[in-house]
């Protein structure tokens, strides 16, 4: 018996290592499987704490994929026994960040009225949430910015707050549509922090030789044929795909500056 | 003891109350932003914010890190915190860190995590950076209790107290660390002409395996590290086998030299002297072993 009801231990153990080395169909599959745990867990938090249900699945859902991407099966923990620290710890962390006190100067007050109109605008045209670059973009904020007001600077919610809101309140069942947007979001989230974090590094046509040569998404292609296609020779191929690899290097292995180079 | 860091000094602190973590912590980075250093601050959310309104106007030049997600390998978290001391260091000239220490609950992980606080020492070592590490006391299995000393040279007690338990990274690496040992079921592919022939035969095995694409790129720039190293260091490439192993792709490269024994390779943080081949392999994989084998010393990558 596993955490997920439907799975063998092998299953589990399988899907856990696939969603955790960032295979997001096996990501959406672990979701779907522990939803009704996460759910569980959830429910143990009282009404009224000024949290919504679909923020704590959420966090429930972001700690699950979390928990995935540092278990060891080999120490021999079963999933969920591991796994459900990580998802309560994430509620438990949620709900100590919205209930917190904590009081902004006027400065990050107006800058968070611009992020949030940002976003809202954003929201209406497009009808999704934008990515940090387009905030950023909106709002002039550099990233470092935005993600130094977004780490403290979450809405305070008191926590003698209303007993439920938005019809939430005595619904023991969480609805399909909650538990699908907040998986949704979360992997938003992963493939914007981890899936792109390579490939970002890479100009169009590093990309496409190297995707080309290697497979990737397609039929592996000789550099002859990677040339052909794009009006280049084999050893110009071979040389656009030597300099990307050689700037992923370079990007992963890059120094701190020296001491005596520091202003 | 004061900062004036050109190197790192990695201490510690254990504390009782959130009231306690807030004052030393915001002491502790006020005194380094007096001086020009750098500062971050690496917690959950909810510590973050609580950071945040203590240091108040100080707070505008202080780095706040979500660490929620940061504690998945040790390699992995290293790199993350590297690329934070780096950017932060290309603005002052040393700087100081207040870093919650985020502990499982699975005493089977904390040998590796233990390992990790004492990798942190070699790891950046000549970074002009010095790091708080914070652990809640109220949480705090008596084991990681006791690490704490074994892996900070110096504790903020009462006082800062050196630690009398402190022991050598390698020392305390090569007690903890499992060893690893060849895998079941691997097929042999062979390594090719070159580099680049090698690549080709590893992708098609990973492609063939469904490993994900930015995943298979992630392996091919590992093993290409790894081989690279096997080539320049170890002889050449005398064989390569693949295959999945419980769940995940595995790689064995065996090369012809007698091998090596450091249990550090591949933490040290890039710079100058110092390779970076398998600094790379760690941070874009599951795990990097050597072990040796009649065939060959055999260094084995899980993605």
């Amino acid at each position: 018996m596993t955490g997920a009801a439907r799975l063998s231990a092998d299953q589990e153990r399988h899907l856990v290592v696939a969603a955790g080395s960032g295979d997001l169909d096996a990501c959406r599959r672990l979701v779907e499987e522990f939803l009704p745990a996460i759910g569980s867990l959830a429910r143990r938090f009282p009404h009224g704490i000024g949290v919504q249900r679909q923020e704590l699945l959420q966090e429930g859902v972001a700690g699950l994929l979390f928990a995935a991407r540092r278990y060891d099966p080999d120490l021999g923990t079963p999933f969920w026994a591991y796994a459900s620290y990580w998802v309560r710890k994430a509620m438990q962390d949620l709900v100590a960040e919205l209930t917190m006190p904590v009081a902004l100067s006027d400065r990050a007050v107006r800058a968070l009225a611009a992020i949030r109109a940002a976003r809202n605008e954003h929201l209406r045209r497009h009808g999704v949430d934008p990515t940090t670059d387009q905030l950023t973009e909106a709002t002039g904020f550099t990233r470092d910015q935005l993600h130094r007001l977004q780490a403290a600077a979450r809405t305070p919610r008191s926590v003698s707050g209303p007993a439920a809101r938005d019809g939430e309140g005595g619904a023991e069942q969480l609805g399909d549509g909650h538990a699908e947007l907040a998986f949704e979001q979360v992997l938003d989230a992963i493939e914007t922090r981890e899936v792109r974090d390579l490939a970002e590094r890479l100009g169009e046509r590093e990309r496409t030789v190297i995707r080309a040569h290697y497979g990737l998404g397609g039929p592996a292609q000789t550099l002859k044929q990677i040339g052909q296609g794009l009006g280049l020779t084999a050893e110009r191929a071979r040389q656009i795909e030597a300099a990307a690899l050689g700037k992923l290097r370079e990007a992963l292995a890059r120094p701190a500056p020296p001491l005596d180079s520091a202003p | 003891m004061r900062s004036g860091t050109t190197a790192l000094r990695h201490t510690a602190l254990v504390y009782d109350s959130r009231e306690e973590y807030v004052a030393r912590a915001v002491a502790f980075l006020r005194e380094g932003l007096r001086s020009g250093e750098g500062a971050v601050v690496a917690h959950t959310r909810p510590g973050l914010a609580l950071m945040h309104e203590a240091l108040g106007p100080d707070a505008a030049a202080v780095t706040f890190v979500d660490v929620s997600a940061a504690y998945t390998r040790p390699a992995h978290t290293l790199a993350a915190y590297h690329d934070v001391y780096a950017e932060q260091l290309r603005a002052a000239p040393s700087l100081r860190a207040v870093a919650d220490v985020q502990f499982g609950p699975d005493p089977g992980e904390w040998d590796l995590w233990t390992g990790y606080e004492s990798v942190f020492n070699e790891s950046f070592a000549h970074l002009p950076a010095w790091v708080l590490c914070t652990y809640d006391g109220r949480v705090l299995p008596e084991p990681i209790r006791d690490a704490v000393w074994r892996t900070h040279p110096v504790v903020l007690d009462d006082e800062w107290t050196r630690s009398d338990r402190y022991e050598q990274p390698g020392r305390l690496l090569r007690r903890t660390a499992a060893p690893a040992g060849p895998l079941p079921g691997l097929r042999p592919i062979g390594f090719g002409r070159d580099a680049e022939e090698f690549r080709e035969r590893l992708a098609r095995e990973l492609v063939a395996a469904g490993v994900p694409e930015h995943r298979t790129l992630d392996m091919l720039l590992a093993a290409t590290e790894v081989a690279a190293n096997a080539v320049r260091h170890g002889g050449g490439v005398r064989d390569v086998r693949v295959g999945r192993v419980a769940g995940r792709f595995a790689c064995e490269i065996v090369d012809a030299g007698p091998g090596f024994d450091d249990p550090v390779a591949g933490y040290l943080a890039p710079r100058p002297g110092i390779g970076s081949g398998l600094w790379i392999a760690r941070r874009l994989t599951w795990q990097v072993g050597f072990f040796r084998a009649p065939e060959g010393f055999t260094a084995q990558i899980l993605l």
